[in-house]
């Protein structure tokens, strides 16, 4: 069973027990709710009156139970009411606009500006008290909320591409609205549901408390907090009864909705928002290497975890990669590769779920000495972040606070100083801004995606950093702005003297572009790695061979398609993770897991194979 | 009247577009602002069994294209004719009839599925809408498609979410196919998939065309699967056609400005992009140029370039092929 619904069985089981007390009310051994007895007046609970008695001497219990019945269908009918009315206007509003719309949900509108409780007294006052029009009034009172959500929901599900799909399969209005919309805007709805039952449950008990709603000697919740108010101070008891009674069903209601509401969303328990970067904990260990050559930046073993519903799940295994000064790696991979999570590992900050396992990220900075990145504490990771480390998103458009001014965002990056915007300036300059100094002053929406990327590359390498990762920098671009951007980066290795770079991206002719060395990576591994040009001109893995061959470039009749798809993370292939895919794979490949060897200078294959094929 | 097409694809038009142009926003009770046109008078036809691509940057109206020539939107002037019958003046009833015979693949394969309904029940939903299955010979037609895309019959009983992207783009492509149309527009198909995903997309797509004689639109902003898949293809810039032509020619040898700079930034494993990148960026729809719409950005711009749009006539060496520049014969 899953998760959601298991979840579902403690609150519907809880909302069926108030259900059934209230429906069989006339059938339990109770005492008739309306008959007094004077001579009980006040009595505390007792072993005839578990409750104890009101202020006429009624059984406190029967009443609760007999109220129920009351409170409960008076609620509900009027949420009924309100719901179908309300979701009826406006998802008509939401799909045909216009004329409709107009009828529809500005006459609701119109209903929303009144007060609700002035609004339930005019009607009641017209109407007459009594349960009726008690449930009238309330559903034309709360019809209009759920005519608002449902044109709101309806207007930003009818944009969405599977119900143009359902028009362009020639569907009429009636079906798309029933079986596409309808089903799609219901989550939010049912919360509403939940919340209107329990606010239609207050105000009939206001009311009814007021003298407006239900009629005395009838029981009713509302109708008991009012008796008992006057007889507070002798018997607190009594507002107590009603009162828990009221509050416990709206609570065990909202937590009913809430849970039905993820029961009903296909998608649920299955993973949830990444949610922020954070440090990954720092391993144990020292940070200091004496013993390790210098370089810029080496990796080796890198393991990075999650932990799945079957213990943990190895996403990156044992990577392994370095960059030498003023050269740029590319780091190449499908989703699902580990290729972004191994970036960011780099800078520190991984997604919540996400663990360092083991490996080691080795660092030379300025004064020479050779740090381990996963083991450095946090307040000396901070210092390289953003001076010595500095890292390019992907999609420039939310990577900009929309409230600041671009220069000041980019002057955050500086130490504090005067003249911060003149370096500022000449940043934008540097990377080609058009009108440097007006940009500065610019707020973010009025630059264009290339513009803004080149905003955050400026920010970037603002404190001329030893190591610049830049993940998909060009991915949400246009070819020709990438083609910009490309140029930029290629520039900025040449004039930022000795800065190495690691390129993250999906894309093989943007690394023949901009890259040096590349290391390809395949489901969480690196299968190859070498000099670009050599890669390309001869793979040693049959998953780089492939993925060149898949490209769609050249003069070849039909793409050669790499068969199936990336495995899962929790279901990885017990030998080569390439082998299901991989045509060149020998039984020997299922079985043993291939160790990335050197194959030459500076040149390393994860197969089995290589020299066979090669 | 096609002398383009290659043997096999019949020369009466199965669709044709004319003079479509598409604004959206503007009026209004308040008069908010200029409307913002996305399509230009845009002409086209396309032959059966014909693959024309529209290839061009974010902005230039190929997206709403696609919508048009379906009726998926209204253009606010020029109209489709779709075998002879304006789309515009069917009413609404014969309109979704004939829906049946075209239909669309959308970009993402994650936003087109809905997700809430089994992958079968809504490659079904052509078949039902139009009363060509009951329920038994649907089910049936459903396994003999998702067999057809490269899936399991036993997939039908799925719901979207437990499928990779490729899978659903191959669930979005049976969907389409169920009501055997002749036409499909396919807006950006592969563009949200990995390479070796994308690889077999494009695949399926070509084989589906030559068995079952689909005529299609494919939308792009990658010019080599457009030059892979496409006989014919148009490049758009801000709403406008600026040329178009037969994809090997065009790609052999580029005659606008804009579609000789878009190969040229077009990154490519073999052979590095050398030539500087163009200048600036697509400009705002909202507020094109005067003139050509590309001479803000033109290496070979002239003042008479900003005057007056220049309208789409023959290659001055190529007749078959048509582009928008002032200077195509001094260029050519």
């Amino acid at each position: 069973m899953r998760r959601s619904l298991r979840r579902l069985v403690l609150p519907a089981g809880l909302l069926g027990l108030i259900l059934l007390l209230a429906l069989a009310a006339p059938l339990l051994p109770l005492a008739d709710p309306v008959r007094q007895n004077i001579a009980g007046r006040l009595a505390l609970p007792s072993a005839n009156f578990w409750l104890g008695q009101d202020e006429y001497g009624r059984d406190v219990l029967s009443r609760i139970l007999w109220g129920a019945r009351v409170s409960l269908s008076v609620a509900l009918a009027a949420t009924i009411i309100a719901a179908v009315i309300g979701t009826l206007l406006g998802i008509l509003g939401g799909y045909f606009r216009k004329f409709v719309e107009l009828v529809t949900v500005r006459l609701a509108e119109v209903v929303l500006c009144f007060p609700p409780m002035l609004l339930a007294l005019l009607v009641v006052t017209l109407l007459g008290p009594g349960a009726g029009t008690l449930v009238v009034s309330l559903g034309i009172l709360f019809a209009p909320a759920f005519a608002c959500l449902a044109y709101a929901e309806t207007l930003s599900a009818r944009a969405l591409d599977y119900v143009t799909a359902q028009q362009a399969l020639g569907a009429g209005p009636g079906r798309i609205l029933l079986r596409t919309l309808l089903p799609n805007i219901a989550p939010p709805l049912i919360v509403q549901f939940s919340l209107t039952v329990a606010s239609a449950m207050v105000l009939e008990s206001g009311l009814s408390f007021l003298g407006l709603g239900v009629v005395p000697p009838s029981p009713s919740w509302g109708l008991m907090i009012r008796g008992a108010r006057a007889t507070m101070e002798q018997a607190p008891l009594l507002l107590f009864w009603p009162c828990l009674a009221l509050a416990g069903t709206v609570l065990v209601l909202n937590l009913f909705c809430d849970r039905l509401r993820d029961a009903l969303d296909p998608r649920a328990g299955g993973g949830g928002p990444a949610g922020f970067l954070r440090r990954a904990a720092a391993l144990p260990g020292p940070a200091l290497r004496k013993d390790a050559t210098p370089g810029l930046l080496r990796i080796r073993g890198l393991t990075l975890e999650i932990t799945g519903p079957r213990g943990p799940v190895a996403v990156v295994r044992d990577v392994g990669f370095s960059v030498a000064p003023g050269k740029t790696l590319a780091l190449v991979g499908e989703s699902g590769s580990g290729k972004t999570l191994t970036g960011l590992a780099v800078m520190g900050l991984l997604p919540g779920a996400v663990r360092v396992a083991s490996g080691e990220i080795l660092y030379t900075s300025r004064d020479g000495a050779t740090r381990d990145l996963l083991r450095l504490p946090e307040a000396e990771l901070r210092a390289l972040r953003g001076r010595d480390l500095s890292m390019v998103f992907q999609d420039p458009s939310s990577s900009l606070n929309p409230l600041l001014r671009i220069g000041s965002q980019v002057a955050e990056a500086l130490p504090r100083a005067p003249g911060r915007m003149a370096r500022v300036v000449e940043l934008f300059r540097q990377v080609g801004l058009p009108d440097p100094e007006g940009r500065a002053r610019a707020w973010p929406h009025a630059l264009s995606g290339g513009q803004r990327q080149r905003v955050m590359i400026a920010a970037a390498i603002a404190n001329h950093p030893r190591l610049l990762l830049a993940d998909e920098p060009t991915t949400a671009l246009d070819v020709t702005v990438q083609a910009q951007i490309l140029e930029l980066l290629a520039g900025l290795k040449r004039s930022e003297q000795g800065m190495g770079m690691v390129f993250v991206t999906h894309n093989l002719a943007v690394v023949a572009q901009i890259a040096d060395r590349v290391a390809v990576m395949y489901a969480g591994e690196v299968v190859e790695e070498g000099p670009v040009a050599e890669v390309f001109t001869a793979p040693r893995h049959p998953y780089t061979a492939a993925l060149i061959a898949a490209t769609p470039e050249g003069e070849a009749e039909r793409l050669s398609a790499i068969p199936g798809a990336v495995p899962q993370a929790w279901a990885m292939p017990a030998g080569c993770r390439f082998a299901p895919r991989c045509s060149e794979a020998r039984p020997a490949c299922a079985q043993t897991a291939p160790p990335l060897q050197s194959i030459g200078p500076g040149r390393a294959t994860r197969c089995l194979r290589w020299k066979e094929l090669a | 009247m096609n002398a383009l097409s290659p043997p096999g694809i019949s020369a009466a038009p199965l669709l044709r577009g004319e003079n479509l142009s598409r604004s959206f926003g503007g009026g209004g009770w308040f008069g908010r602002g200029r409307p913002i046109l996305a399509v230009r008078g845009v002409d086209l036809h396309l032959a059966r069994g014909e693959a024309l691509g529209v290839v061009g940057e974010s902005g230039c109206g190929k997206s709403t294209l696609g919508r048009l020539l379906l009726n998926l939107l209204p253009p606010t002037s020029g109209k489709v004719v779709f075998e002879g019958e304006a789309l515009d003046a069917l009413p609404a009833g014969k309109l979704r009839a004939l829906r049946r015979r075209m239909q669309m693949v959308f970009q993402d394969p994650y936003g087109s599925l809905d997700p809430r309904r089994s992958v079968g029940a809504q490659i079904a939903d052509g078949l039902l809408i139009h009363r060509m299955a009951d329920a038994t010979g649907a089910a049936a037609r459903v396994a003999e498609l998702l067999r057809q895309t490269g899936l399991e019959p036993a997939h039908a009983m799925r719901l979207p979410h437990e499928f990779s992207g490729g899978q659903r783009q191959r669930i979005a492509i049976a969907r389409a196919l169920a009501t055997r149309p002749d036409f499909i527009v396919a807006d950006e198909p592969v563009s949200a998939l990995d390479v070796s995903i994308q690889a077999q997309i494009v695949n399926l797509l070509a084989d589906l065309r030559s068995e079952l004689g689909l005529a299609l639109l494919f939308i792009s902003h990658d010019l080599h699967v457009v030059r892979h898949l496409c006989d014919r293809v148009m490049v758009m810039y801000l709403g406008r056609v600026v040329e178009q032509g037969s994809a090997a020619a065009i790609f052999a040898a580029p005659a606008h400005p804009y579609t000789r700079a878009l190969l040229e930034a077009t990154p490519s494993m073999r052979h590095p992009v050398t030539a500087a990148p163009l200048p600036g960026e697509v400009p705002s729809v909202a507020n094109p140029p005067s003139g050509c719409p590309f001479r803000t950005r033109c290496p070979a711009a002239e003042s008479r370039c900003a005057e007056a749009m220049p309208p789409l006539e023959a290659h001055p060496a190529d007749a078959s092929r048509q582009l928008a520049c002032w200077r195509a014969a001094e260029l050519a």
